[in-house]
């Protein structure tokens, strides 16, 4: 999709987020531009993952406006195919690499799958006889990885990563730290990214923000 | 002593019983083929009914839904003959769907059989959408699923449990005797299964023929088995 760059790609007014009905995230305002690179930093249940997911549009807001690029999001699905997310652990479908990478893709019945689904795979490190196997054949790391080329393959405008470097050794880290740039490179996408792996977060962004019990802490001017 | 006699009594039955099923007995293989085709078509009509109203029980919510469950989760105990006996009741000459003349035909014992194995089929597709992994909903939705799509995946996914369900269905008709004596009759040639001909065979005394198809309801017994023990294993890894 074209992107203005005058307009946030996401702006957040007075919302209130949280499982049923419950709130565990309040936002008064935020605005993301298309920048680079944002991370939400912060300790376990400082909200960060409920925002990803509010930002995925996987969660409504209890209350409050989450527009996208300008426009009212949910209401007409706006964004929801432009924004895609890599869960916290991962979850692979009980299929073949392939499928799993290729699944997204044919959702939004794009074409030249099979070069896409190889492209992908090849960016987080797979060769592409890797796609030849069952979900059940690979090693944690490994799913990680294809579950994360199941998401670039897609080309999304936004890309969000929940935890990135949960579990993962420092090499595979330092792979995905590449891949978010190179994501942002390639396509311009737009990584957000919640963690608290500050050390690993200075080879991928310097802007911040800082959450704290469900409320925006610290945000760049 | 009477050890012995039907020690002996099980090995000769046993023998002439190999001897029946390898020379082709035109009568053991004609109960065979009917359990296939009973079986066969009980359970297409189950996998028809059973599959997308198990999905609609385990994936929905719904007014009255945890009533509909507990009535299946009765229903799979429910006795053959209490099934043989009020489906007997619909499709006797007296009963409202007499005219359709169903009595004592294959379609009347498969309506029975399906009886039987629908609240299986329901049961077991239900849990299994209902105990998919918690993350599967937000992964399909984040790689751009929607509608349709979103459904037949979750179902796919819970394809493993699915193929057990059916098989475990498949065991409970083709083993059942209740509903194909009542509403089959045990017609030589026409509604004679394999159970219901061990009944008949063992009651006039002739265990050869009995323990032929025996056999074969225990070969039948065994893959089923097999295919179970390699599906939990499938759906595990």
């Amino acid at each position: 999709m074209t992107i203005d760059a005058r307009i946030p790609v996401y702006q957040l007014n007075d919302i209130v987020c949280g499982y049923e009905g419950k709130p565990v995230l309040r936002v008064e305002s935020l605005s993301l531009y298309d920048d680079g690179p944002v991370a939400f930093v912060g300790h376990n249940g400082s909200g960060k993952s409920t925002l990803l997911n509010l930002l995925a549009f996987l969660l409504p807001p209890i209350s409050g406006e989450l527009m996208f690029q300008g426009a009212t999001a949910g209401e007409s699905g706006r964004g929801s195919l432009d924004a895609t997310m890599l869960l916290q652990d991962p979850y692979l479908l009980r299929r073949s690499v392939f499928e799993n990478v290729a699944y997204g893709l044919k959702a939004r019945g794009m074409k030249d799958v099979r070069s896409r689904v190889v492209e992908a795979l090849e960016m987080v490190g797979l060769s592409p006889d890797f796609a030849r196997r069952l979900w059940y054949q690979l090693s944690g790391g490994e799913a990680r990885r294809v579950a994360l080329a199941s998401r670039l393959a897609l080309r999304t405008k936004v890309l969000l990563l929940d935890e990135p470097t949960a579990n993962v050794d420092e090499e595979s880290a330092q792979l995905i730290a590449q891949v978010i740039l190179d994501a942002r490179r390639m396509w311009g996408a737009l990584p957000l990214i919640a963690t608290h792996d500050l050390q690993w977060l200075d080879s991928v962004t310097q802007r911040r923000i800082f959450m704290r019990r469900g409320r925006i802490e610290r945000q760049p001017a | 002593m009477k050890g012995c006699v039907i020690l002996n009594f099980l090995s000769e039955g046993f023998l002439q019983g190999f001897d029946l099923l390898f020379s082709g007995d035109e009568e053991v293989w004609s109960a065979v083929f009917e359990t296939l085709k009973l079986s066969s078509l009980s359970m297409l009509v189950s996998l028809l009914i059973g599959i997308p109203a198990g999905f609609a029980l385990g994936h929905f919510s719904f007014p009255g839904r945890r009533a509909v469950r507990l009535l299946v989760d009765t229903l799979l105990s429910i006795p053959t003959v209490v099934v043989g006996l009020f489906v007997y009741a619909f499709i006797s000459n007296r009963g409202p769907l007499g005219s359709f003349e169903l009595l004592f035909t294959t379609s009347g014992m498969a309506i029975g059989q399906t009886i039987l194995a629908l609240p299986i089929i329901m049961a077991l597709t239900a849990s299994a959408v209902e105990n998919t992994d918690r993350r599967l909903r937000f992964t399909l939705l984040t790689l751009g699923a929607r509608g349709r799509r979103l459904l037949l995946s979750t179902l796919w996914e819970a394809r493993h449990q699915i193929l057990l369900a059916a098989v475990t269905a498949y065991g409970r008709v083709t083993a059942e005797v209740g509903v194909s004596m009542m509403l089959g009759g045990n017609i030589k040639w026409h509604t004679r299964t394999i159970t219901t001909a061990i009944t008949l065979e063992t009651g006039k005394g002739n265990f050869a023929t009995g323990i032929a198809l025996g056999v074969l309801l225990l070969s039948l017994s065994f893959v089923l088995n097999w295919s179970v023990s390699f599906l939990r294993g499938r759906s595990a890894a």
